[in-house]
Parts: structure tokens; C-alpha cells; sequence
């Protein structure tokens, strides 16, 4: 097998992995708000996948794994488009 | 790392997003003239440059396919949380990744579009926040980084890395400090050595992460392109 499809499998194991084991505490800068009080300043506007998670599907796990799924097609989306458009635009 | 909205006032979020557009702008048209050069060097034209003319062939296609993947990779690790100091969590940045695998442009470019995937489309980050994150991750963490990676990296590898990640985290935590004390939400003196001091830890985590990731992902065959 073409050892180059693991550079596509390894990214989907690790958001596997998150989706099963990633850590819930607060990052540096959340902590750091909490700690001097700044941290009711931050507010989010909803997204498509906020806090991770897929629309409609319920489990911890598999709605993380989904948004990350998600994640990553749309990052080779944009880079497909990325480059069709470019294309076109030197023909 | 990530700075959601709320926490930078207007002025300095307004005035960073324009600065990372204009970053953006002029990193994409580095990478574009790259692919361009590329196919400027094919082979069948006895080592000639084909001047002016910029067509893009099937390894500009291949490029755009190693970007895609290295900020896969950058997106996916940035998803595990990893516990440290038994209260809080920390990521990989990636930035020196992508900038060692890429260069400092294309690292730039794929920085900053996984953070404006994770603001628009997951909340990770805020929108009004994107400048400041990218100044931070992308410019410092990323396009900086590679300067001081390329200026150890004849002598020693390893060492290249580990300061670039180091100079990589501890710099955008340094500035991510400075444009929310500037915004006024906490005293920079006051906050300096807690936000410093937890990121020196997660430098060692970073350094550690990227040595494993390069390794891996060059023995994968990824960065032939």
C-alpha cells in the first residue's frame, strides 16, 4: 500500500483520539482571564460546529469526530478552490 | 492562545485584521509566484526559463495538495488538548511545522487559514479577534519562527527546532499579552509572569510535538513536493 495514505489516515486518528481523550481544563489565556476577571468579557457569535461539535448528533464522541471531519474537508476545500481559481485566472 | 472576541477593543482588532489582510495578501502572492517558478523550470526546455508565462502544471497542483495536508495536520493536532499542570490545557501551535516543511510564506498562508477555519465555522477564536490571532500565530509563531530556525538549522537540526518553538510560543504569548493589556482587559505587569511562565511549558511540549511531527511526516513521504 502507498505509505503516503497514512498522511491523510494519521490527521483522522489524531481527531479520533481528541474526540475520545482531549483535555476539558481551560487553555492559558482562559485560565489567565478567570484568574484577573476579564473572562465574562468574551462572548462568540454561533457557528456552524461551535465548541466542536456536529449539528444533530448527540454523543460526545461522535459529534466531536464529526466537526473534525468536517474541519478537515473544508480545509482541502479551500485549497482545491484555492487552486482552480488560480488556474483559471492565468488561462 | 486563541483570543476570542471581547477581550481586544475595537481599534486594535480593526487595526490588526487590516495589518494581517495586507500579511495575507502579499504571503499568497509569494506562494503563488513559487509555483509559478516551478513550472518556469520544467523539464523539456534545456534548463531555459519560459519568462512571463505563468501557467501552473500537475506539481503546482501537487503543491497545493501538500499545503491542504500540512494544514490538516496543524488543524487535527491542534484539536488534542493536552493537559499540563493539572488545571489547564495546551495544543500544538504548528507553526514552526509548517513553516519548516513549507517555507515562511507558506507557513503564513496555512496558519492563518486554519485559524480562520476554526473562527468562522467552529467559534474557535474570534472573528473580530482573526487579526490578532494570526499576528500572533501565523506572523510570529509561524513566518518568525522560520528565521530563527534557518539561522541554526546548518549547524544543528534539532537545536533549530527547539529555538524556533521556543522564540514560536513564547513570543506569541509575549504579544498575545501585550494586545489585550493594550485593550485594557488586564495589567500587563500584574499578568506577565503567569502567562509566561505556562508557556514555557508549553514551548517543551511544542519542541516535543514538532520533532515527532516533522520526523513522521517526512518518513510518510510528505515533503517531497
Amino acid at each position: 500500500m502507498n505509505k503516503k495514505i497514512f498522511l491523510w489516515i494519521l490527521p483522522i486518528a489524531v481527531i479520533l483520539l481528541a474526540s475520545l481523550f482531549a483535555s476539558s481544563y481551560p487553555d492559558a489565556l482562559e485560565a489567565i482571564s478567570e484568574k484577573y476577571g476579564f473572562a465574562e468579557n468574551a462572548y462568540t457569535i454561533k457557528a456552524f460546529f461551535s465548541e466542536y461539535s456536529f449539528p444533530l448528533i448527540d454523543n460526545a464522541f461522535l459529534t466531536a469526530f464529526a466537526a473534525g471531519i468536517a474541519g478537515i474537508i473544508l480545509l482541502y476545500l479551500l485549497y482545491k478552490s484555492l487552486f482552480v481559481i488560480v488556474k483559471k485566472m492565468n488561462k | 492562545m486563541h483570543i476570542p472576541d471581547g477581550f481586544l477593543n475595537n481599534k486594535a482588532a480593526l487595526g490588526l485584521l487590516a495589518g494581517a489582510l495586507g500579511m495575507m495578501g502579499y504571503c499568497l502572492g509569494r506562494v503563488f509566484k513559487a509555483v509559478g517558478v516551478l513550472i518556469g523550470n520544467l523539464a523539456g526546455n534545456n534548463g531555459q526559463k519560459i519568462a512571463g508565462i505563468m501557467g501552473f502544471s500537475k506539481n503546482a497542483d501537487k503543491y497545493f495538495q501538500k499545503l491542504a495536508m500540512i494544514s490538516v495536520w496543524v488543524f487535527a493536532a491542534q484539536m488534542f488538548n493536552i493537559p499540563i499542570a493539572s488545571s489547564t490545557s495546551a495544543h500544538l501551535i504548528g507553526g514552526v511545522f509548517a513553516a519548516v516543511l513549507a517555507g515562511p510564506f507558506a507557513g503564513f498562508v496555512i496558519i492563518s487559514s486554519v485559524l480562520a477555519i476554526q473562527a468562522v465555522f467552529f467559534a474557535d477564536g474570534g472573528l473580530l479577534a482573526l487579526g490578532a490571532n494570526i499576528l500572533n500565530m501565523a506572523f510570529i509563531g509561524s513566518f518568525l519562527s522560520y528565521f530563527v530556525y534557518k539561522a541554526l538549522s546548518a549547524k544543528n537540526y534539532y537545536a533549530a527546532v527547539i529555538a524556533a518553538c521556543f522564540f514560536s510560543v513564547l513570543a506569541a504569548a509575549l504579544a498575545c499579552l501585550i494586545e489585550i493589556s493594550i485593550s485594557g482587559a488586564v495589567s500587563f505587569s500584574a499578568a506577565f509572569k503567569d502567562m509566561m511562565s505556562l508557556h514555557l511549558l508549553f514551548a517543551v511540549l511544542e519542541s516535543a510535538l514538532t520533532l515527532l511531527l516533522l520526523k513522521v511526516f517526512k518518513n510518510l513521504g510528505g515533503a517531497n513536493e
